[in-house]
């Protein structure tokens, strides 16, 4: 009763501070290098209809014209107010629509003010105040790891991208390997500890991601990456082919891992709940769990590269392009993505059952 | 042949070997999976109601996910309607926090991809924000959904006397796990989509002031933060249902042994 009592105490607290920052974060003025900070003063934004649109696809929009009063809260033009006029279109694929009171980012050349972005960072900070606090909540001490994991994986992330535009996406593919290696061992190590499970998770989780990544790259070379639409790829700043392969190797490890941990972890479980099982038992449990996971798992993937593309897919089609061109420019790189992180997880079942075997010979060799 | 045909292929085959008839659903699970969130591209393109489109395709998506990727009907069961609640309150949350955020529409390379595209197509693109992120979020509840039941049943059936309270307690155990790495396959996930949009801001000098008010960005960032809360919900809420529907069970049982017995 006391452990939960103070967890919920902790996830008060958390809760106060995290409001306290989003609060500190929505007045922030001043913090930020290039962008002034400004706030509408409106209490009405007057918003009138300048023309009704109808373009060659024969969608149907219109273009409206706020009328704003904003004041600059810090740097040169500090107080002063300006009266600015901003063009949007209500779809808002392009351009924004200002609230009154909102607070948004300014850029003054010259005496010339040019609207921004909205402040959105106090919403991030809400999001995970949220988060953490349900997280304390029901994860109780756990939480540390948790989010020292994430904030890791972050600053990683941080470096390898340093590190490849250093090398100006030479050896991308060996870049992103170690990258894999070295997420993946310090992921385990501060969720699960040192200790033989944890071994036998990462073994499982390179295996699963490097044996596939081969076996896919042979197949993408054997059939000679025909109808691979590397330049369809959004932002390429550097060679869209390294840029795919690394977003490849990047994408399926979370995925790689989790399933790993999952099966190892549960098969563990099995192992100290029922002492006496046997190598044939524990393959079939392992297999009987990777089947009911993977397909869910595969799911999560598909839905995270698919739906990113959705508003250019919707855009496309909305455009009058048929299906089949609308999925070469929008869809096919991010299905690909998909079908060879499927791959991963599924051949993941196999060594992720494998290495719980080990564990189970470990458990032996000590009773 | 192309490329992409050819990993499918391989795909299946390695399914069907891993799998047997489970992996086949999966395998189907997938596909129907992918075909659904291109018919609601379609769907929207055609000027549907954004907001019903994406009522109906929730327990769509989520039914084709849990009963056609898992075998056992309990796990489906309990898993679909744990990830159907979840994701329910998950939308709540994120119709709010898009509206704060106001981060709909095409990122900082617009200009450049939209040429010979509209710029007004007549769609409400803050909708379509809430849609995408909805979709994103409900692989990650679902997949919680189904590791924890399958999970907990797996140790259920190697220990039948099991009782509420140590299957609870075993539950909150591989509920951490559970937790602890789905966190993985959201960020890595995440990550891997969003190289290139990284790469673009480091090398155009991109401010991280900048950065983390810039659409894409908080966009991605809100999304890998709902997924989260999403299967932190899962968690409680597919062990309350196991624990639940187990006892009864029990209780039956019992009952049915005493009928028998007299």
């Amino acid at each position: 009763m006391k452990k939960i009592k103070t967890r919920y105490w902790v996830a008060l607290i958390a809760l106060v501070v995290g409001l306290a920052l989003t609060a500190i974060t929505y007045f922030a003025v001043g913090i930020y290098q290039k962008d002034n900070v400004a706030v509408i003063t409106d209490t009405q934004i007057s918003d009138r209809l300048v023309e009704k649109n109808k373009d060659v696809y024969a969608n149907e929009d219109q273009t409206r014209e706020q009328v704003l009063h904003i004041k600059v809260l810090d740097g040169k033009y500090k107080g002063k107010t300006f009266k600015e006029k901003n063009i949007y279109y209500p779809s808002q694929l392009v351009t924004q629509k200002y609230r009154a009171g909102q607070r948004i980012f300014v850029s003054i050349k010259k005496g010339n003010l040019a609207l921004g972005n909205p402040k959105r960072d106090w919403v991030l900070v809400l999001a995970l105040t949220v988060t953490i606090v349900l997280m304390i909540a029901l994860s109780g001490k756990h939480t540390i790891a948790l989010l020292v994991s994430m904030a890791l994986s972050w600053i990683i992330f941080y470096g390898i991208i340093v590190l490849d535009v250093k090398l100006n996406g030479a050896y991308i593919i060996l870049l992103f390997s170690v990258a894999d290696i070295i997420f993946s061992f310090i992921s385990l190590l501060i969720v699960q500890g040192f200790n033989k499970k944890m071994l036998a998770t990462w073994l499982a989780t390179l295996l699963g991601v490097f044996v596939s990544f081969a076996l896919c790259y042979l197949i993408m070379k054997l059939t000679g990456e025909s109808e691979m639409k590397y330049e369809t790829g959004d932002y390429a700043t550097q060679d869209p082919r390294g840029i795919f392969l690394a977003q490849t190797l990047l994408g399926v490890l979370g995925a790689v891992m989790d399933e790993a941990t999952d099966i190892v972890s549960s098969l563990y479980e099995v192992i100290q709940v029922k002492k006496d099982i046997t190598p044939k038992q524990l393959m079939q449990s392992g297999r009987t769990m990777g089947q009911e996971i993977m397909g869910p798992l595969i799911n999560v993937l598909v839905l995270i590269f698919v739906a990113e593309a959705l508003p250019m897919t919707i855009l496309y089609l909305r455009d009058n392009n048929t299906l089949g061109s609308t999925f070469g420019f929008t869809l096919s790189l991010g299905v690909t993505q998909s079908v060879i992180s499927a791959i991963s997880i599924v051949l993941t079942v196999v060594f992720a059952t494998g290495c719980s075997l080990l564990l189970l010979k470990k458990q032996r060799g000590e009773n | 042949m192309s490329t992409l045909i050819a990993l499918i292929i391989v795909l299946a085959v390695l399914m069907t070997i891993v799998g047997g008839e489970t992996g086949i659903r999966s395998f189907f699970s997938v596909l129907i999976n992918t075909l659904l969130l291109i018919l609601v591209a379609m769907l929207i393109s055609w000027g549907i109601n954004i907001a019903i489109i994406t009522l109906i395709f929730i327990p769509l998506k989520l039914a084709t996910i849990i009963y056609l990727g898992t075998h056992d009907y309990v796990v489906a069961k309990n898993s679909f309607i744990s990830a159907f609640i979840v994701c329910l309150l998950v939308s709540l949350l994120i119709l709010g926090c898009e509206w704060l955020a106001q981060a709909a529409g095409l990122g900082p390379e617009a200009g450049e991809v939209l040429v010979g595209l509209s710029q007004m197509p007549g769609l409400s693109y803050p909708m379509i924000a809430v849609t995408v992120a909805i979709f994103s979020t409900l692989g990650a509840i679902a997949e919680a959904a189904v590791a924890m039941s399958s999970g907990l049943l797996e140790i259920k059936k190697h220990h039948p006397e099991i009782t509420r309270k140590e299957l609870e307690a075993s539950g909150t155990s591989i509920g951490n796990d559970v937790l602890g790495t789905a966190m993985n396959t959201i960020l890595f996930g995440m990550f891997g989509s969003f190289l290139s949009l990284f790469l673009w801001y480091f090398r155009l000098g991109y401010t991280f002031g900048e950065i983390v008010n810039e659409k894409l960005f908080v966009n991605e960032a809100l999304i890998i933060l709902y997924s989260l809360i999403g299967v932190l919900l899962t968690v409680p809420f597919s062990t309350f249902l196991l624990a639940r529907g187990m006892s009864n069970e029990n209780e039956v049982n019992n009952e049915d042994r005493k009928s028998n017995s007299n």
